[in-house]
């Protein structure tokens, strides 16, 4: 089969564009595989719809379980993006370029799938339009719908607006989809004049995104810290909850870049040094989350408050042990052997703490979740929570829809920011120059 | 504005159940099938909780019938989203089943427990779909609900009160619970009557409230010579 | 008609409930009948209350019932009714759910399958009727009268009269109940000389010792005991429960004093010998009031040890400790108490009562009423009058009858069994199976479900399958109405006529009137119809018998005596104490109706009549006994022994007596035997923890299953729903590597089930309780398969003197079930 040349061929990063060209077989059974497990979440979800909350393992006591898990664990994902490529931008950190574009499609795909999260929660989803009509803005849950909301709307626009370059590009190159790109570039060119708004653009979005990124996990960390249930009424769970948002969002991010750099073969791009730095943030955000994790249980353990205690005991020794345990070490002990010794950080040590962070996050969610609620205060029955097949397919479902839509938009759109790449090439060696020496105390002479 | 209260004498109660069982006939609560109760879904408005104290042989056992507090500070009625649950000027914790979402919010955060949810659609079982109160909703699917303090029954009570041009006497109001007691262990009535029979068990030496360091303000007074 | 305002009210508000009613495409949804929807939907919505007596358990406490437009929508306690006033417990409170029933039978069937196939096909009330008319001519007119029985359960009263006469009328002797009455009864038969089961006065008292009476919870009259236990605190009662497991009597008891099960009787003259050795009782009462305290010597001259030295000499504190379990030194700070508090009361339960010794049991521990007194006017222990009925107008027995009447009874004592019951269920499954000494042609079964409650399933299923024609009246077949051949279904209580009075262990005698608070909603009938109706169709001196057209009829008569004694009053609101006082003054006579026709109609208004007055303090001053006394040393008891030792055949009436005692597995020798003492129960030496069983409130003994509110409710203090549970001791638990939830095997000789595991320290180490009342394998689509029956693996044991089933003397092996 005689390959028809096209004209990307002939860029200098070709590599970046040649996956929205080629398609190759592994794709094609990747995506039916996904469509299938998506179709299967599907089915479940209306059997839900159908028959009601009841297909769930959910019970009193605990009346909350994977739904509102993975809706914290997604959402918490979603931090990779927006908040690390905002401040990465932000610090003009320059090995951030190849970088950001992934970073900010994680954080718009997950936020979709932890956005769906509260409503596949509901017992009655056909009322959701009560929110509009009675809607209380006393209550969390409606600061949460506000605020994913318009995290959601400043991410997708944060993503969007730095690819309409890469999309003019695509435009131009002709091809499939062009009344897409067409419409999508907005009629960019590359003039300075629009190089100056896009700048500027870029510049209010990423000042503008901190504050909703961190305020988005603060609230989600409200939900339960406004409670007065023990293990949850803590004044440190926002700052905790946006931790460990980071911190499994760096981790998610690893993971992505390192699968796309090997499928797409951007080796070019995606240098170990990325990943050094990024790991060596993760090994960071490790350190820091145990600091919180630490605090948050010591003064429990301290304070001695009955019920704080069969909570915590509940995890540190009951049911939940494996899991807490597990999570230690997970988001610390793993990380820490793996990134703080050289001999460890390599792409495999990486790839493994990366999973063991995001897993270990996901367990950090259950583990905020389901042990307050299954030892209520009054003397009831503790509940065992076993999730159903519902719960896991819905699980899988999302799990599924992300990677799917990670794969779609990598068929579509340039993972990795050409015109940033270059604008690297171009401008960033002598702006670094410029910048270093600005740092540095001026030598006799070089005023 | 009246402020209904309601004190239970655990020193009179004996933990027979009755307040249960004539709640859940009084409501129309439903009953769930075998398998649901087994996996705790249970719906009970009245709940028995049953706390051990001491050792064996010198063990004491403490029986608190607990049905919703009806906290005068409701964290519950607080983090609704859609105002389905809230705090009327009579200090009577309500639900809005119709509005209801079934995020189940509330229920998380009632430190005592003392929702229910709706997981299925209440099936009515065959032959306890018969007999239900005409006085009192049910529920559907996928609503949270709890013990109204038998709220209707104002209603019917005022009713009657106006078409006699009389404002209700204390103990005219009197949830299903209150009285079929065969202990006589729950009073029931207006705290802000200085001269109602609730008024005073609440100011009994024995009486004190659960938790009341979480300053929801419980409505719902204990007397008991243990604390 | 004038329309007040309250009226008009209530109209309002009963058309906003039809409405709801009506809104719901009810007849769709429902099992009520056409008649009923339609009137709903289209009359004015009236809400109405009547007064009836709750059935599902003898305590017969008032309930109100309430009613729109006729339908049955709720139930409350009768406010005014003096025995529960206006409480009600768990499974009264769900009544309707009977009453609406899936699985209620909608008509006489008759059964095609084998039993337990479930097989069966309806049949007219008529041709039910006639096939047993005819079959009870024929063998009638075959001189085979006596092949006839009625085994009943609780009746009591009208219905009771109505099987006994027709019963005696046709010529058959067996009229047996399997109920607790009757063998409950023995052990005060033989120490008062009377019956009856006395009752208790807890109010008064200021110590209420109880020996595993689990009063609150079951007992003859919870929600009464229930409402007297709730004035403890104003009456400064103390509650002591000396119990196995931690019931809920004892939970709500001050102090609870494990103890070994079968050794309670033990216990209670441990406390005698306190009492006695420290001079802690009533000297007087007991040197003028009773027999055989202090040795004796009858009139041929023979020494008696008296109950005093059998004390002091056998039942010392460390010794007694030995035996039960409990501490000697609690045994002495209890002997003291209860000497020493004014107004003690000792109470002693069924629950602990059914062992193989239950008998001698309950005489020690009555016999520490009779140690302080307590039978003195104003004491704790007493009897009270019964409601002045009218008794049905003589009988006149022919020739077939007085023949038939003679026959030995099939269920009553042996040659070497059970010498003082009146029925016991042992040897009547035995006879019957054996065709003992006659076969049994014709059984009716009358209430109850023995299949299920007795513990000699086996001989009992043998001897079912032996008669040709058993004929039930369940409302829904249960196990053991699975063998009938017809069931001819009675009205629930609700539908029904009856009455319910004298409640064994209430303060006072009264009556409660049911009336049918809603038409029959299938076609069922009152079973006293039924018999009145066979009697007619026998005719001759039987159909002459029945000298009413009906049930009511006979209720009428019956209640006409209360009327025209003058005694008593209509229940109605506000007489509690003050309302005593202003009787007694008044000589008792309080009744003023201008006509019978208005007693009835207060009577069914108010929902029954009492009589508050305590009649008879000391059994009317003297005990009915042999001796006139309260007897330690029980004359009845070794008279009966000693009749039977000597039909034995030897002249050697000492072997003879020796020779009966070992037949019956007796111990004891000598006076012992006829005084209060611990008779060793037989358990088996091999298997670590005993069985205990205990009754639910929801449950009663296996009603409640039959409703899914019930089942819901049945382990309700433990959150367990729909299921048994076994309760163990933490460090049994421990041991044997069980925690909470698991599953076990719990095994005995019998058998053995599988029951999850409910570990709490509210029960001795070496006991493990099995609720009773689950297992069911018929009773309706809400009982059949869930939970299990102790009574499956409990040993075929029962009472040597009474023939009460001993479920408490099985002994069993637990381990984790995999
Ligand atoms: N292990 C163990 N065994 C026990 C006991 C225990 O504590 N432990 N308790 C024992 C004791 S004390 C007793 S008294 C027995 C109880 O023995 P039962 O009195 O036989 O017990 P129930 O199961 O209550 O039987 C009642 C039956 O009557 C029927 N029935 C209900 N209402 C009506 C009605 O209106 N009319 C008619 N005709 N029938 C009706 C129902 O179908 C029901 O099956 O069990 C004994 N067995
Ligand atoms: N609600 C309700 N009311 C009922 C009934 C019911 O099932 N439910 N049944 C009715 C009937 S038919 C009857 S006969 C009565 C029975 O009423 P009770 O006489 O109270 O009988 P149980 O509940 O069988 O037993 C009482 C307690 O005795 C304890 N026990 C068992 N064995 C021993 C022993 O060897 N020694 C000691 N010390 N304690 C022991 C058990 O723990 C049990 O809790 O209740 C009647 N009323
Ligand atoms: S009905 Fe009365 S005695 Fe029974 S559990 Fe309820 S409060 Fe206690
Ligand atoms: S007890 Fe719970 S449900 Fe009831 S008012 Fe208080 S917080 Fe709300
Ligand atoms: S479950 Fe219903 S009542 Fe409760 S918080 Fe949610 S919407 Fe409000
Ligand atoms: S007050 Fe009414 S609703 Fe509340 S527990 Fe009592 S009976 Fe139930
Ligand atoms: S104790 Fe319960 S079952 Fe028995 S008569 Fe009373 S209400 Fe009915
Ligand atoms: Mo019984």
């Amino acid at each position: 089969m005689t390959e028809k040349h096209l004209p990307y061929e002939h860029e200098l990063d070709a590599t970046l564009y040649k996956p929205i060209y080629h398609t190759g077989k592994g794709y094609y059974l990747t995506v039916a595989v996904l469509l299938a497990v998506i179709v299967w979440a599907l089915y479940m979800f209306y059997m839900q719809l159908r028959t009601g909350l009841g297909l769930t393992g959910m019970a009193q006591p605990i009346s909350w379980g994977f739904y509102i898990v993975n809706f914290v664990f997604f959402i918490g994902i979603s931090h990779a993006g927006t908040l690390i490529s905002a401040i990465l931008r932000l610090s003009k950190a320059e090995w951030r370029r190849p970088i950001t574009r992934m970073a900010e499609v994680i954080t718009a795909i997950v936020l979709a799938i932890g956005g769906l999260h509260p409503i596949i929660d509901l017992g009655r989803p056909d009322r959701m339009l009560n929110l509009l009509t009675s809607g209380r803005l006393q209550s969390p849950l409606l600061w949460d719908v506000t605020s994913i909301t318009a995290y959601f709307t400043a991410s997708t626009v944060y993503l969007y607006v730095p690819m309409i370059p890469d999309i003019a590009r695509l435009r131009d190159q002709g091809g499939k989809m062009k009344w897409l790109y067409t419409f999508m570039a907005w009629g960019f060119t590359g003039t300075e004049r629009q190089k100056h708004i896009l700048n500027r653009a870029i510049n209010i979005l990423m000042v503008m995104v901190i504050p909703i990124a961190v305020s988005v996990h603060t609230v989600i960390s409200y939900i339960f810290s406004m409670t007065l249930q023990p293990g949850w009424h803590s004044t440190i769970f926002g700052p905790y909850f946006v931790v460990g948002a980071i911190f499994s969002g760096i981790a998610a991010l690893l993971i992505v870049m390192i699968a796309f750099r090997k499928a797409f073969h951007l080796e070019a791009y995606l240098k170990e040094i990325h990943f050094k730095y990024l790991s060596t943030l993760m090994l960071i955000m490790s350190i820091i989350w145990f600091y919180f994790t630490f605090s948050e249980y010591l003064t429990g353990v301290f304070g001695d408050e009955p019920h704080e205690m069969d909570i915590i005991m509940y995890k540190f020794t009951g049911p939940f042990a494996v899991f807490f345990w597990g999570m230690v070490v997970c988001n610390f002990v793993i990380p820490m052997v793996l990134l703080a010794f050289k001999k460890f950080k390599t792409m495999t040590g990486i790839l493994v703490a990366s999973i063991a962070v995001v897993t270990g996050m996901w367990l950090e969610r259950l583990i905020i979740v389901v042990p307050s609620l299954a030892n209520p205060r009054m003397d009831l029955p503790m509940g065992i929570y076993i999730p159903t097949a519902t719960e896991w397919a819905l699980f899988a479902g999302g799990i599924a829809v992300f990677i799917l839509g990670f794969m779609l938009f990598a068929k579509m759109f340039p993972l990795i920011s050409i015109w940033e790449i270059e604008e690297g090439r171009k401008e960033g060696l002598k702006e670094v120059e410029e910048r270093i020496h600005s740092y540095l105390p001026s030598t006799p002479g070089t005023t | 504005m009246a402020k209904w209260t309601m004190a239970i004498d655990l020193d009179r109660c004996t933990g027979c159940g009755a307040c249960m069982v004539a709640c859940k006939t009084e409501n129309n609560v439903p009953i769930v099938t075998p398998e649901e109760a087994h996996e705790g879904r249970v719906m009970n408005w009245m709940e028995m909780i049953t706390e051990y104290e001491g050792d064996y042989p010198n063990l004491s056992v403490r029986r608190m019938p607990k049905p919703c507090f009806h906290c005068d500070n409701p964290p519950c009625t607080r983090v609704c989203p859609v105002g389905a649950t809230y705090r009327n000027e009579e200090g009577l914790v309500a639900q809005i089943y119709h509005r209801c979402i079934g995020c189940r919010y509330c229920m998380v955060a009632c430190p005592f427990t003392a929702k229910v949810f709706n997981w299925h659609e209440p099936i009515w079982m065959e032959g306890a779909d018969t007999c239900y109160n005409p006085d009192v909703s049910r529920r559907m699917v996928g609503v949270v609900e709890k013990c109204s303090f038998c709220a209707h029954r104002l209603t019917k009570v005022k009713e009657e009160a106006d078409g006699e041009d009389r404002s209700n006497n204390d103990g005219e109001y009197l949830p299903a619970c209150a009285e079929i007691c065969p202990a006589d262990a729950i009073t029931f009535g207006d705290l802000e009557d200085r001269t109602s029979a609730v008024y005073g068990k609440s100011r009994d030496y024995r009486a004190h409230r659960i938790m009341e360091d979480l300053g929801v303000e419980p409505k719902v007074y204990y007397l008991s010579k243990r604390t | 008609m004038e329309i007040s305002r309250r009226d008009f009210v209530k109209l309002i508000g009963g058309i906003s409930g039809s409405v709801a009613l009506g809104g719901c495409a009810l007849d769709e949804v429902l099992e009520i009948p056409e008649r009923i929807v339609r009137r709903m939907r289209t009359g004015p919505g009236l809400e109405t209350w009547k007064n009836t007596v709750c059935g599902l358990c003898p305590a017969g406490c008032g309930m109100s019932v309430r009613l729109i437009d006729s339908v049955p929508v709720g139930i409350k306690g009768n406010g005014q009714y003096p025995v529960n006033q206006g409480g009600l417990c768990p499974l009264g409170l769900n009544a309707l759910h009977l009453l609406y029933h899936p699985d209620r039978l909608k008509g006489p069937v008759r059964r095609v399958g084998n039993p337990g196939s479930g097989k069966w096909e309806p049949v007219s009330w008529d041709e039910a009727l006639t096939t047993i008319a005819d079959r009870l001519t024929e063998l009638r007119r075959s001189g085979r009268s006596r092949e006839v029985a009625v085994l009943g359960n609780t009746e009591r009263g009208v219905m009771e009269e109505h099987l006994r006469r027709f019963l005696t009328s046709y010529g058959s002797p067996n009229y047996f109940r399997f109920s607790p009455e009757q063998n409950d009864s023995v052990p005060f038969a033989l120490v008062h000389g009377r019956p009856d089961i006395p009752s208790f006065d807890l109010l008064g008292a200021g110590l209420v010792l109880s020996f595993g009476a689990n009063f609150l919870e079951d007992g003859w009259s919870p929600v009464y005991y229930t409402k007297l236990y709730s004035r403890h605190r104003e009456q400064q009662t103390r509650y002591i429960q000396v119990e196995s497991r931690m019931s809920m009597t004892a939970s709500n008891a001050e102090r609870w004093i494990p103890v070994r099960p079968g050794t309670y009787g033990a216990l209670a003259l441990g406390i005698a010998y306190v009492l006695i050795r420290e001079d802690l009782f009533n000297e007087r009462f007991v040197r003028n009031d009773t027999f055989g305290f202090e040795d004796w010597v009858d009139t041929a001259g023979t020494k008696h040890i008296g109950f005093r030295n059998i004390v002091l000499g056998n039942y010392y504190p460390e010794k007694v400790s030995e035996i039960t379990g409990v501490p000697a030194a609690t045994i002495l700070e209890l002997g003291r108490l209860v000497g020493s508090t004014p107004k003690t009361v000792v109470i002693g339960g069924s629950g602990a009562g059914d062992n193989t010794n239950g008998t001698f049991s309950q005489m020690a521990v009555q016999s520490l009423n009779a140690l302080l007194g307590n039978y003195d006017p104003g004491g704790g222990v007493f009897f009270h009058g019964h409601a002045p009925l009218d008794r049905f107008p003589d009988l006149t027995l022919d020739g077939p009858a007085k023949a038939g009447i003679r026959a030995e009874p099939l269920g009553g004592p042996g040659k070497d069994a059970y010498p003082l019951t009146g029925f016991s269920i042992d040897r009547f499954a035995k006879n019957v199976a054996a065709e003992e000494p006659y076969p049994l042609s014709v059984l009716f079964l009358y209430g109850g479900n023995p299949l299920f409650q007795a513990l000699n399933h086996q001989d009992l299923s043998a001897a079912l399958k032996k008669v040709p024609l058993v004929v039930s009246f369940d409302t829904i077949i249960n196990e053991t109405s699975e063998y009938a051949n017809l069931v001819l279904p009675e009205h629930t209580f609700l539908e029904n006529w009856g009455e319910v009075s004298d409640v064994p262990t209430v303060g006072f005698s009264h009556l409660g009137i049911r009336q049918p608070v809603v038409e029959a909603l299938h076609d069922t009938r009152n079973a006293g119809d039924v018999f009145i109706e066979l009697a007619r169709r026998i005719g001759g001196a039987v159909g002459s018998s029945a000298p009413f057209t009906d049930y009511l009829g006979g209720l009428k008569h019956a209640v006409r005596g209360l009327y025209r004694s003058g005694e008593g009053s209509v229940v109605t609101r506000g007489q509690k104490t003050r309302w005593l006082e202003y009787l007694q003054q008044r000589g008792w006579q309080s009744g003023r109706y201008s006509s019978f026709d208005e007693f009835w109609d207060q009577l069914l208004t108010h929902g029954g009549w009492w009589n508050p007055v305590r009649r008879d303090g000391k059994a009317g001053g003297k005990f009915p006994t042999p001796s006139g006394k309260y007897e330690f040393y029980s004359r009845k008891l070794m008279d009966e022994l000693h009749a039977r030792a000597d039909r034995g055949g030897t002249t050697d009436s000492r072997g003879n007596l020796e020779s009966l005692l070992s037949r019956l597995d007796i111990a004891a020798r000598g006076d012992n035997v006829a005084l209060p003492h611990h008779e060793p129960v037989p358990y088996e030496g091999d298997r670590p923890l005993y069985l205990v069983t205990f009754q639910v409130l929801p449950n009663r003994d296996g009603v409640g299953a039959a409703l899914p509110m019930m089942q819901e409710m049945f382990g309700y203090a433990v959150h367990a729903h729909w299921e048994s549970w076994v309760e163990i001791h933490p460090e049994t638990a421990a041991a044997a590597g069980i925690s909470s939830g698991d599953w076990t095997w719990v095994e005995s000789s019998v058998g053995s089930v599988r029951v999850r595991a409910r570990v709490t320290p509210g029960i001795m180490p070496d006991v493990v309780a099995i609720p009773f009342g689950m297992g069911h394998t018929s009773y309706g689509r809400y009982a059949r398969g869930y939970g299990v029956n102790p009574n499956t693996i409990l040993r075929n044991l029962h009472d040597r003197l009474s023939g009460k089933p001993a479920t408490g003397a099985t002994k069993i092996r637990i381990s984790r079930a995999v």
